[in-house]
């Protein structure tokens, strides 16, 4: 009894929310909304295509990863060579450039001295404790000792040593190096005499008007004709109860970044 | 051989560094005859040295490898000291053969501080050297354990 009496209860309870519904859903159509049921049923149905396409989808992409992964592994090795290649090829391009830059900037000292020898700078001396640069140009390619050497921007220099294929440039710079130089704007006479790092022009008459600034030229030498620049006055040294005065120059060309030089015959 | 490394128109010695490493752990005839070899090589790339670099490393390894027989060589501070004060012995031996050459004189003082700040570039060095082969000798004797 106690059991028919459930069962009762519970068909009567079914027929009232199937009726609730069914109301709800006619209400939903007629106000043109969507209904409870078929909300309810979309979104069950919606969360479980979203979650088994996830599945699928994962499933698929890593079968194909795995299943690509030798033609990777493949493409992988071509293009590790293609970037080798192309840094390498870099590479040379830019030293290319570099020494296009060096070369350009050479040639119009090459087209001044047309019997000038090219050549470039390879070695240094050992303990830096002198101011000379290595060439790789030599006694077979006609240089000679006492040549003078420029670059672009003026002097650099002479021949102090000739081998077959090499020589040691002493640069204006060193202590051993003296050269006649005039003061382009007065004329004015005396000794570029090299000092470490700049150039000191001794023995310049105490009449001479120096200013900073001046350009300093090499006067008609052993090495040099005239004209060529060997640099430019910072300092003046002046002491009235001294028989010359002193100017320091900075020298015309950049002796640390030297590349490419030409030997020219006097 | 380390141009690029100049500092303040001072370059850092490698060859030295390597002569005094030698000499310390050598014995003076051994160490001579090395610094002698060292200075030739050094005197065949320079320019108008005129030998002075044979002498004034010959007499610098020389005098390196006296210590040895009293102080550890393996001391890092030690071989730092040894290599400055062998800088300035070898500075004042080259230039005063340089200068019976006939090199121009009164540079004495601008010389001394080219020394001075040598030398404590090549104790930097040194210091680098030691360190970079402390490893090696460790490695070696970690793989000859094995």
């Amino acid at each position: 009894m106690y059991q028919d009496e459930r069962k009762l209860f519970t068909l009567i309870g079914i027929i009232i929310a199937a009726a609730t519904l069914l109301l709800l859903q006619v209400n939903a159509a007629r106000t043109g909304k969507l209904g409870p049921l078929v909300w309810a049923g979309s979104t069950v149905v919606a969360f479980v295509e979203e979650l088994t396409s996830a599945v699928v989808g994962g499933v698929r992409d890593a079968g194909g990863t795995v299943l690509s992964v030798p033609q990777l592994g493949r493409e992988n090795a071509t293009l590790r060579d293609e970037n080798g290649r192309l840094e390498a090829e870099n590479a040379r391009l830019v030293e290319a450039l570099a020494a296009s830059a060096s070369q350009a900037a050479i040639a119009p000292v090459a087209a001044e001295y047309p019997n000038g020898v090219e050549a470039r700078i390879i070695g240094f001396p050992p303990e830096n404790e002198s101011r000379t640069v290595t060439i790789d140009r030599g006694s077979r390619a006609g240089i000679k000792p006492d040549e003078g050497v420029v670059a672009a921007s003026g002097v650099v220099g002479r021949i102090a040593e000739v081998g077959p294929f090499s020589s040691t440039v002493l640069l204006i710079t060193d202590y051993t190096s003296r050269i006649p130089a005039i003061v382009e704007r007065g004329r004015w006479w005396g000794i570029a005499q090299g000092n470490l790092t700049s150039v000191r022009m001794q023995y310049v008459s105490q009449d001479a008007r120096l200013r900073i600034g001046d350009v300093v030229v090499t006067g008609n030498g052993r090495s040099f004709s005239s004209g060529i620049p060997i640099g430019t006055v910072v300092e003046i040294d002046r002491s009235d109860a001294a028989l010359y005065q002193t100017a320091v120059l900075r020298p015309a060309v950049a002796l640390g970044a030297l590349d490419r030089v030409v030997v020219v015959a006097k | 051989m380390l141009h690029y490394a100049v500092v303040r128109n001072v370059e850092p010695s490698l060859i030295l560094v390597v002569v005094v490493w030698y000499a310390m752990r050598s014995d003076i005839s051994r160490a001579t005859l090395f610094g002698l070899v060292a200075g030739i090589g050094e005197d065949l790339i320079a320019f108008d040295s005129g030998g002075a670099w044979t002498f004034a490393t010959a007499i610098t390894a020389l005098l390196a490898s006296l210590p040895t027989r009293r102080f550890f060589e393996d001391s890092m501070p030690f071989f730092m000291i040894v290599v400055g004060c062998a800088t300035l012995v070898r500075d004042l031996v080259f230039w005063s053969i340089k200068k019976a050459e006939g090199y121009p004189a009164g540079l004495g003082t601008l010389h001394l501080h080219q020394a001075i700040f040598q030398g404590a570039l090549n104790a930097v060095l040194a210091a680098v050297v030691m360190f970079v082969a402390r490893r090696f000798d460790r490695r070696r004797a970690m793989a000859w354990r094995r």
